[in-house]
């Protein structure tokens, strides 16, 4: 299986990625941001362990990254391959991630709580990303005694993450309702059933490409399988609204915007991130009408794959004056 | 941004004052902005919510400094970062943290997933809390007419909750 945004998930014509992570932290130590050097590495043997013992269990066996090898370029591609945060790549020293192959399942151990279990998924996937969260929970459960408590559930550094530990999200992408100024109204809807919506690299981020973050922001007195119902059932009424407003669009505006953003990008030779962007985010919503044919899974893979780290990952470090070149030559091929 | 006034704390309550034109810009962190009298500025995150909400008590004095006993961790200090220190400080600072956790979560009882706890080798299972199961009930019991069990279980959910208040 190829990673995430080299697919097209369900509801792919809005719905990029589902993302779905669960916080545990290890009872008797202190939490992350309070950690000193030995009980940092006391996490990173123990997370260790659970893992070898689940492979001796018949459990897929996961990769260790020790994170002081990553070079900065490396971090700051995984952040936009949305692996690890932004927080992880920046605080890895000492650290560990635990990867799996397709970079679909990732563990990050000792970012704001000693484990994050991340699963990423192309399209709608909640249970799908879910499952797999919840069997990765089980399996480090066995190993390792998590710090629990009757009343609050799983104990989180940040009380926000308090209860179930879980936060589930849903990358939309959503260039008529955002064009439409319906989002402030939405933002505000969304609050109402405990959910969240924000820009593409989450907390404090601005949203860039019309692409939002849909999540879940309660985490104690519900249950997951609630949380995720709630999600789900939330997302699909944004996800109707958008298909609903592309199809009252006016149609030969919506058109000319997307031929223009389409031959900017197979006739050009410098292309900034922020022009990228804006323009891809028209490629994407063309591609899902019909407007241009195009390999529909172009436009998330590179959308991806443009990204100022992605780019000197493939191609070798280089300025940005460089790094626009290169995007621009990246792009028109992959358009031809 | 450090407070400007202690220049030591981060400031978290920033305010700006427009009067007859003239803008005046202020950032203090919670003690220094409850000093001054704008602790009823609660700010969006839990963190300078909490240091605002304490801020008054902290900076007077009249809160005698608990610490935890595992990590050390003083009220002030989770109040100032929104982070606790171990697991323990829950515990530790558990009367202190409810109305908060209810402020931002609307409860302080967890429903979802449970560790199970027997023996060493411990076994997670998914379970709904007993008031969760006993609504499912109600529901079920006024579907079918059946008035009188629901109001049993009626009583029963209502004890249970006033329980859980206390």
């Amino acid at each position: 299986m190829s990673q995430w945004y080299k697919e097209l998930g369900a509801e792919g014509d809005v719905t990029v990625s589902t993302r779905v992570r669960i916080a545990r932290n290890i009872k008797g130590l202190p939490f992350p941001s309070r950690i000193n050097k030995e009980q940092l590495k006391a996490v990173n043997d123990e997370v260790k362990n659970a893992l070898d013992c689940a492979v001796s269990e018949g459990f897929e066996k996961l990769n260790v990254i020790d994170m002081n090898s990553i070079s900065d370029e490396e971090a700051c591609a995984m952040v936009e391959r949305h692996i690890i945060s932004p927080d992880f790549a920046a605080n890895r020293k000492d650290k560990i991630l635990i990867i799996s192959s397709d970079e679909s399942v990732s563990i990050m151990v000792c970012e704001e709580d000693h484990i994050r279990i991340q699963v990423i998924k192309s399209g709608l996937a909640l249970d799908e990303a879910y499952a797999t969260a919840d069997r990765i929970d089980d399996i480090l459960s066995n190993h390792i005694t998590f710090a629990y408590d009757d009343q609050f559930g799983y104990l989180t550094q940040c009380p926000t993450n308090l209860g179930t530990g879980l936060r589930a999200s849903l990358m939309l992408h959503l260039p008529i309702i955002e064009g439409n100024g319906a989002l402030a109204s939405i933002a505000e809807t969304v609050s109402k059933f405990g959910l969240t919506i924000r820009g593409m690299y989450g907390e404090g981020t601005k949203s860039s490409a019309s692409l939002y973050q849909l999540s879940n922001q309660i985490t104690l007195g519900i249950s997951e399988k609630n949380a995720l119902e709630n999600l789900q059932s939330i997302a699909m009424q944004i996800i109707a609204k958008e298909r609903e407003d592309r199809a009252l669009a006016n149609k030969i505006l919506l058109e000319d915007s997307v031929m223009r953003a389409y031959g900017t990008l197979k006739y050009q030779l410098i292309l900034s991130s922020e022009e990228f962007m804006q323009h891809i985010s028209k490629i994407k919503l063309g591609c899902a009408l019909g407007v241009i044919d195009i390999d529909p899974t172009l436009p998330t893979k590179l959308l991806v794959e443009c990204q100022p780290y992605m780019l000197q990952k493939t191609y070798g470090i280089m300025t940005p004056d460089d790094r626009d070149i290169c995007r621009a030559k990246l792009v028109r091929e992959q358009l031809e | 941004m450090l407070c400007e006034k202690c220049h030591k704390n981060t400031a978290t309550t920033h305010i700006k004052t427009v009067i007859n034109g003239v803008v005046t810009e202020k950032n203090l962190c919670g003690f220094c902005a409850a000093a001054e009298g704008y602790s009823q500025f609660a700010n969006n995150s839990f963190a300078s919510m909490l240091a605002s909400m304490f801020g008054n008590e902290l900076a007077t004095g009249t809160i005698k400094e608990t610490r935890c006993s595992c990590c050390g961790t003083a009220f002030s200090d989770i109040a100032e970062t929104g982070k606790m220190g171990c697991s323990e400080c829950y515990a530790t600072f558990k009367d202190r943290l409810l109305p908060y956790l209810r402020r931002l979560h609307g409860t302080t009882e967890h429903t979802g997933k449970r560790l199970n706890s027997v023996g060493a080798g411990l076994v997670a299972v998914s379970e709904e809390s007993k008031i969760e199961q006993l609504r499912t009930q109600l529901l079920e019991a006024i579907k079918a007419e059946e008035f009188e069990k629901a109001a049993v279980l009626r009583d029963e959910i209502k004890s249970l909750e006033e329980g859980e208040q206390k």
